[in-house]
């Protein structure tokens, strides 16, 4: 300990600097480079337990093909894209790990078994955050009413009034509803 | 007094004969103007269903207070190609089943009498057995005052229309439509009429209780005829009715709603109307002026 604390005689303060500078640049790159790494479909999809379901059901919604070629992937929505409410999300998803190691949803049935407090965690937090990733493409500044059909220009005129956020309404818009929901869920 | 007798006797005539001259549906409908309604397959969407959150989105809405009309009167033929096809709420599809009506509503009234005229063209048959062997079409239409049956003013039929009336899945047979908290002494009904193609008679009748197919005393008659492949149905009731009836009065709007029952259908195996507004002499969704 007492060595870390003595100035050093042996090496050049430029050196010192040098070699921290990189060692900074090094350690932060390839910590971000993981973390990203962590962020993409790919990762998400290399569990069985996301490929063989949300994935799938994601497959057959607009986010993930449309008119226009636009695709939103499983981080676009799951995870936050500024990188302090990111690495809160990250550091929360680390239960995840402890989940995949013991096995939590490993089978369909389990996985059914869970969905509903798994989904509500989500609606949970993406209600928190007021829709923070659904409003990363859509806001309702940049929306067309008039370009709307009548059931959906009426749904958003109410729910601008009534201050309402994107999950209150669009629950299971890239997943399957699960079973069990009641009407709390839906208010 | 013989003459005043007789002065009176006469003035009863030509009042009466004044009556009934004026007493007599549009001549020419074709002066009268018309409102498109589509009707569509409704498949299983009762009461109950439409107010379940979990599984209408619009839940939210009638609950605020809009009507089924606000968000869907412009996708009546998109919903019933859902229904009609399985592909939403219809357990038992019917191969070939006509997923939408457009028919044309008129209306005029003579101070004594609202004359109410659907038309429509015939949909392809679907070749499934018969469900009424008896009458290949029915067409029924539906009033109630006043909204006091509770979602009356928004959900039209929809409030008589129930998740546990018959050919709903799991159904007793023995059940039909009815409303919450009827009343016929408060005005909690809906009036119903209907005409059938194959005994080629009218029915008054109201639900309360339970749906009744007699007893009211509003209707004159109810004529219908197919030309070619378009239909014709004429229904003249007269303003003032029984128990069961509901009155009506120049300057007001009812709560209405229509359903045909095309292709030998029973049941809620139909074709429906959103609910509406049906003026006398009042701006409404169809609006009945004086002759």
């Amino acid at each position: 300990m007492a060595r870390l604390r003595r100035p050093s005689t042996k090496y050049s303060l430029g050196g010192l600097l040098s070699v921290g500078i990189l060692l900074g640049v090094l350690f932060w790159g390839g910590f971000n480079t993981v973390l990203e790494a962590t962020n993409t479909e790919t990762f998400c999809i290399s569990c069985h337990e996301m490929e063989q379901n949300v994935y799938m059901e994601y497959k057959e919604t607009i986010h993930y093909n449309n008119r226009t070629g636009v695709r939103a992937t499983c981080p676009d929505c799951h995870v936050p894209k500024d990188w302090t409410h990111k690495m809160i999300r990250k550091v929360q998803a680390s239960r995840e790990v402890w989940g995949k190691l013991t096995g939590t949803i490993d089978t369909r049935e389990k996985f059914e078994a869970k969905r509903l407090t798994l989904a509500r965690s989500e609606w949970a937090r993406m209600k928190a955050s007021d829709s923070r990733e659904c409003r990363n493409c859509h806001s309702f500044e940049s929306m067309k009413p008039e370009m709307q059909k009548q059931r959906a220009r009426k749904q958003h005129e109410m729910a601008i009034e009534d201050k309402m956020t994107c999950i209150d309404c669009h629950k299971g818009i890239a997943h399957h509803k699960p079973e069990g929901m009641t009407e709390e869920d839906e208010e | 007094m013989k003459k005043t007798m007789i002065a009176g006797a006469v003035g009863a005539i030509l009042a009466f004969g004044a009556g009934s001259a004026l007493a007599a549906a549009p001549a020419d409908w074709s002066k009268v103007a018309a409102k498109d309604i589509t009707l569509f397959y409704p498949g299983v969407s009762p009461l109950e269903w439409i107010q379940k959150g979990t599984e209408h989105g619009g839940a939210r809405a009638l609950k605020k207070g809009e009507t089924c009309a606000d968000c869907h009167d412009e996708e009546a033929a998109d919903m019933g190609k859902k229904m009609a096809s399985g592909q939403k709420i219809e357990p038992s599809p019917i191969a070939g089943k006509a997923a939408f009506i457009p028919v044309k509503v008129q209306a005029a009234h003579d101070g004594a009498n609202l004359y109410l005229r659907f038309s429509w063209k015939q949909p392809a048959a679907s070749g499934a057995a018969k469900m009424d062997d008896k009458n290949p079409v029915k067409i029924a239409f539906m009033l109630e005052s006043g909204g006091k049956v509770e979602l009356a003013d928004q959900a039209g039929c929809w409030a008589t229309c129930h998740q546990d009336s018959r050919t709903m899945p799991g159904a007793a047979d023995t059940k039909t439509k009815y409303v919450k908290g009827a009343s016929l002494a408060e005005g909690k009904f809906y009036d119903l009429y209907q005409w059938r193609s194959g005994e080629k008679k009218g029915f008054d009748g109201h639900v309360a209780e339970s749906r009744v197919m007699e007893g009211g005393t509003a209707l004159v008659s109810a004529e219908g005829k197919q030309d070619g492949d378009t239909w014709t149905v004429v229904f003249t009731r007269k303003f003032a009715g029984g128990q069961g009836d509901v009155a009506l009065e120049a300057g007001k709007t009812y709560n209405f709603g229509f359903a045909i029952h095309d292709d030998s259908a029973a049941g809620r195996f139909h074709h429906v109307s959103l609910g509406y507004k049906l003026g006398i002499d009042a701006q409404a969704d169809v609006t009945a002026a004086k002759q």
